[in-house]
């Protein structure tokens, strides 16, 4: 389909300039999506569809406007723009926007990302019955009496996408995803029913974990959730899992953003080149991982991507800024949003860690919670696990860290082993001196 | 991981029965019925969606058995303009298309959906949804009758026939009235959001229902600087209400809003740390409910028997001037619907009755399992998901108090007034919500304002720990409402008196060794 979506790029591009636009971007996509759910040994749900979406975004006369349909038929398309622009010309100029300088459109990497499984073909539904029942099976095996309910599925996705700006530049990009998951409830005191799940997500059927071991985790995630309570309050070393540590991080990244930074929301807007972490914290975005979850050649806008390191040792070097918010801050664009984000590994294990650490507080869940991007301030729920002498020895429950971002960043005294590869943020275990842990 | 765990949240901004065994499940008794459907629809008009395509459609979904299929054909327009840097200088328009085929086979699900509405593709996606099932052919109606429904929303301008000019001024507006109020605000950004979406179900039982919705809310943000320090704060106030609400007078509330709460911001002081009792003020603290009895009392998670309350069904679960609604009928509140995503007429849900956990929310699969009424709680994000059971909007009657009397009972704690986002986890029924504004209560008196704190708590002990409830119930004016389940977003809303829970653990920096 390469060369009909291509073709469809061009003839947008054309019907948009024909109606009065200087500039216009477009993207087109397909999607083909299988989901096959299991509970009680038999599927419960069964989804399958293909879809499309035409993404158009428009300069007309220094103003700016974006647009987007499902209904990809030419005669509907050619209203849907000719309207599009009529609508863009009613509101106001801005001198920021434009398409990006194409020299920023140069110098894609010459590399074979391989997002694309060669094997998609022969992942045929039996196949997806079969790895769903394998979850569900060893889930309901490793939680014996204790299980209440499981829930198994295996979803995958084909996806193309075709781009093309009309100050050239242009693309395509063909993807698939694979996400194995499996939930399980159990029994435990009272009314509480703690419920734990784990999952697996790969580009490639061949580089999916085992479906029985991904279904035994779940049932032991969720057993060793029980009795969970409320601990006193009280100051500790904290890990947080790696898989949790995006919903952390996130807070510090969203204040990185251009929108805020430009915007006076962001606490880190007059840091850079500071130091705001501690010497642990290094932050890259690595868009070129062979089969990455966040992988690409080139960014939203066209412009090709490239490695970068936006904290480095603590110190914060860049802001994720894509083209529009580089001319309003008079700065070089970088990328608008993290593609790949990496937190370098360290070299020993969360158990490890543990003994060392004595008494501490394990992370595995957040719950709730925010973070303020101008001021810095957060706070979010936490469940998990007490340890003492490096063995967990409570489950917790309802208890609640608050801090501010500035603070809280220096208190990072290590990185584990352990990156989570099935997010595309690969963020490994982190270490946390001195934190609040507040309960009873 | 969100998408794929059962964890559901909320986001009040835009930024984040019982009675078992008591009725017949025969088809019809739940639908009320107005006669033949005969003057023609919008997707008969626009689309050439005719009884005799739909018939076939759903015979096709029957094609190996099942109990029943539905169709949910969807045409949804969405516009936004925003406003940042002193003018309206961003524009979008979405356009949404398509129909999503359901088989049910006891509770399993087969579904498909395509944006392609010739009846060949529709056919191709029929037969895929109907892989669930694999017995004999099952048949369908051989007459859709159409469903009668309340009149929630009446719309009298489409926002397809608002121009942009007409819009404009509006957010423009916003713009100018904040920065003339404070020469604190540094920067102001407002957006406005319209939607106006079709749907038309139509199921193999033969009930037919369509309805329009419209929803919209104009947002605000401002940012401030004093003395070195920045703050911000937004509002919105919106619903399904078309362009007609937002006069001057409006736009002059919003603005207020907006100023008062960065001023608020300004004085506040660190959040306690620790359990204390915690006073809710009316409105979107509503969500309090949401998070610690609505998700719980979703039927599917306990038919599942995944939720802590699956088996409290007609037990006391609070003092008897406890009463919590899911409504669905509410005038013009963005969680109200007319009719829900499978043809169900909607209804006001008492899902506890003077302190008795009364009724689950149900959709027709759970209602099936139950074997009572569905609540017309059955809804979905768009086409492309399959329904279950959703809250609408959901809030607390009043009770005999009143506000001044529960804020002095509270003696020493917090004060909430506005809450931003909320998450739950079913099974244990630990739920947490984020403060986005509030005071501490000292000596039964509101004194500094507080800010950016979780809360947390468990919802079966919460609700006995709700020891006053005032009589000053207000619904949230926000139309950015939004619930997560499942990956599926669906507009909510929510209310509340003002009320006292005796305990709750409170999130903030500064441990209160006095109050916990």
């Amino acid at each position: 389909m390469k060369k009909d979506m291509l073709d469809l790029c061009a003839w947008v591009i054309e019907q948009a300039r024909k109606s009065g636009a200087n500039g216009s971007r477009v993207r087109v996509s397909r999607n083909r999506l299988v989901e096959i759910g299991y509970r009680e040994r038999k599927p419960e749900t069964i989804k399958e569809a293909t879809s499309q979406s035409l993404a158009l975004q428009l300069f007309v006369d220094g103003r700016f406007s974006w647009q987007s349909t499902a209904d990809l038929r030419k005669s509907a398309l050619a209203e849907f723009i000719c309207s599009a622009v009529a609508t863009t010309r009613l509101i106001a100029k801005d001198e920021h926007r434009s398409l990006p300088d194409p020299k920023y459109y140069q110098g894609r990497a010459a590399i074979d990302l391989k997002m694309r499984d060669t094997e998609y073909e022969s992942w045929t539904p039996e196949k997806r019955h079969q790895v769903a029942k394998a979850l569900e099976s060893a889930s309901l095996e490793a939680g014996g009496q204790a299980v209440i309910s499981v829930e198994a599925s295996s979803h995958d996705t084909y996806s193309e996408q075709a781009f093309m700006a009309s100050n050239g530049c242009e693309g395509y990009q063909e993807t698939t995803v694979y996400v194995l998951v499996a939930e399980m409830t159990a029994r435990d005191e009272g009314d509480r029913r703690p419920a734990g799940y784990d999952y697996a997500v790969s580009r490639y059927v061949k580089s999916l974990p085992d479906a029985e071991a991904v279904g035994r985790r779940a049932a032991q995630r969720t057993l060793a959730m029980r009795g969970g309570r409320k601990i006193k309050t009280e100051t500790l070393p904290v890990i947080v899992e790696n898989r949790d540590v995006p919903r952390l991080l996130n807070g510090l990244i969203n204040a990185m953003s251009g929108p805020n930074v430009q915007q006076k929301r962001s606490f880190l807007a007059d840091k850079k080149g500071q130091k705001i972490a501690s010497d642990i914290l290094t932050i890259q975005d690595d868009p070129h991982i062979v089969a990455g979850l966040g992988s690409a050649l080139y960014d939203n806008e066209g412009m090709a991507t490239r490695p970068r390191t936006f904290i480095e040792q603590g110190v914060l070097r860049d802001f994720y800024i894509d083209w529009y918010y580089s001319r309003k801050l008079g700065c070089e664009p970088t990328i608008g949003s993290p593609t790949n984000l990496i937190i370098p590994a360290g070299t020993r294990s969360v158990e490890d860690i543990m003994k060392e650490l004595g008494r501490g507080i394990l992370v595995n869940e957040f719950i709730g919670g925010n973070s303020n991007s101008t001021t810095g301030d957060f706070s979010i729920g936490i469940g998990g696990f007490l340890f003492e002498n490096g063995q967990r020895t409570q489950t917790i429950a309802e208890m609640n860290i608050a801090d501010n971002h500035l603070k809280f960043w220096s208190k990072l005294v290590e990185a584990a082993n352990d990156p989570w590869p099935h997010q595309p943020w690969r963020t490994p275990s982190l270490v946390f001196r001195d934190v609040v842990v507040s309960g009873l | 991981m969100r998408r794929i765990s059962r964890r559901s949240f909320v986001q009040a901004g835009a930024m984040t029965a019982g009675a078992l065994g008591s009725v017949s499940l025969a088809p019809g008794t739940w639908l009320a019925f107005a006669g033949p459907a005969s003057e023609k629809g919008y997707f008969e008009t626009q689309f050439g969606i005719t009884d005799s395509v739909c018939r076939r459609l759903l015979e096709a979904a029957l094609s190996k058995g099942g109990d029943f299929a539905d169709l949910y054909f969807e045409h949804t327009i969405s516009n936004y303009l925003g406003l940042e840097d002193g003018e309206v200088n961003r524009a979008s328009t979405d356009v949404d298309l398509g129909v999503g085929i359901r088989t049910v086979r006891g509770d399993q699900v087969g579904y498909a959906f395509t944006q392609d509405l010739t009846e060949k593709s529709m056919l191709a996606a029929a037969s895929v949804a109907a892989t669930i099932a694999d017995s004999a052919a099952g048949s369908c109606a051989p007459q859709f009758v159409k469903v009668q429904t309340g009149n929630y929303y009446p719309v009298k301008t489409l926002f397809a026939a608002v121009p942009v000019s007409t819009k404009l001024p509006v957010v423009q507006s916003v713009n100018d009235k904040i920065f003339s109020k404070s020469k604190l605000v540094t920067k102001v950004s407002c957006t406005f959001h319209d939607q106006q979406k079709r749907i038309l179900v139509v199921t193999s039982d033969g009930h037919k229902g369509e309805d329009l919705l419209p929803r919209s809310f104009l947002y605000a943000t401002a940012v401030g600087e004093k003395d070195g320090r920045k703050e911000t704060a937004g509002w919105n106030l919106g619903g399904r209400r078309d362009f007609s609400y937002y006069t001057e007078d409006l736009v002059d509330r919003l603005v207020s809003e907006v100023i008062s709460r960065l001023l608020q911001a300004f004085e506040a002081v660190q959040a306690p740390a620790g359990e204390m009792p915690v006073v809710l003020a009316p409105g979107v603290t509503g969500i309090l409910l949401h998070e610690a009895i609505g998700h719980g009392m979703e039927a599917d998670f306990n038919r599942k028997k995944v939720s802590t309350y699956s088996t409290m069904i007609g037990k006391k679960v609070a003092e008897p001037f406890v009463t919590i609604i899911d409504d669905g009928t509410n005038e013009k509140q963005v969680g109200s619907i007319n009719i829900d995503d499978e043809g169900v007429p909607s209804q006001r849900t008492v899902l506890v009755d003077q302190g008795i956990l009364a009724t689950y929310l149900h959709d027709r699969i759970s209602a099936k399992h139950y074997k009572v009424k569905p609540t017309g709680n059955g809804r979905r994000e768009s086409y492309r998901y399959y329904p279950l059971p959703r809250m609408r909007n959901t809030y607390m009657l009043n009770g005999p108090a009143t506000p001044d009397e529960v804020i002095r009972k509270a003696g020493n704690g917090i004060y909430v007034e506005d809450v931003a986002n909320g998450q739950v986890k079913i099974g244990e029924g630990d739920f947490a919500f984020y403060v986005s504004r509030g005071r501490m209560i000292e000596n039964g008196r509101l004194t500094a304002p507080i800010k950016d704190m979780n809360i947390m708590g468990n919802g079966p002990k919460m609700l006995l720990n709700v020891t006053m409830v005032a009589n000053d119930l207000k619904m949230s004016e926000g139309g950015a409402g939004a619930c997560g389940k499942y990956g599926q977003a669906v507009p909510v809303s929510f209310g509340l008196p003002t009320i006292l829970v005796n305990s709750m653990t409170v999130g903030g920096v500064r441990r209160q060794g006095a109050q916990s």
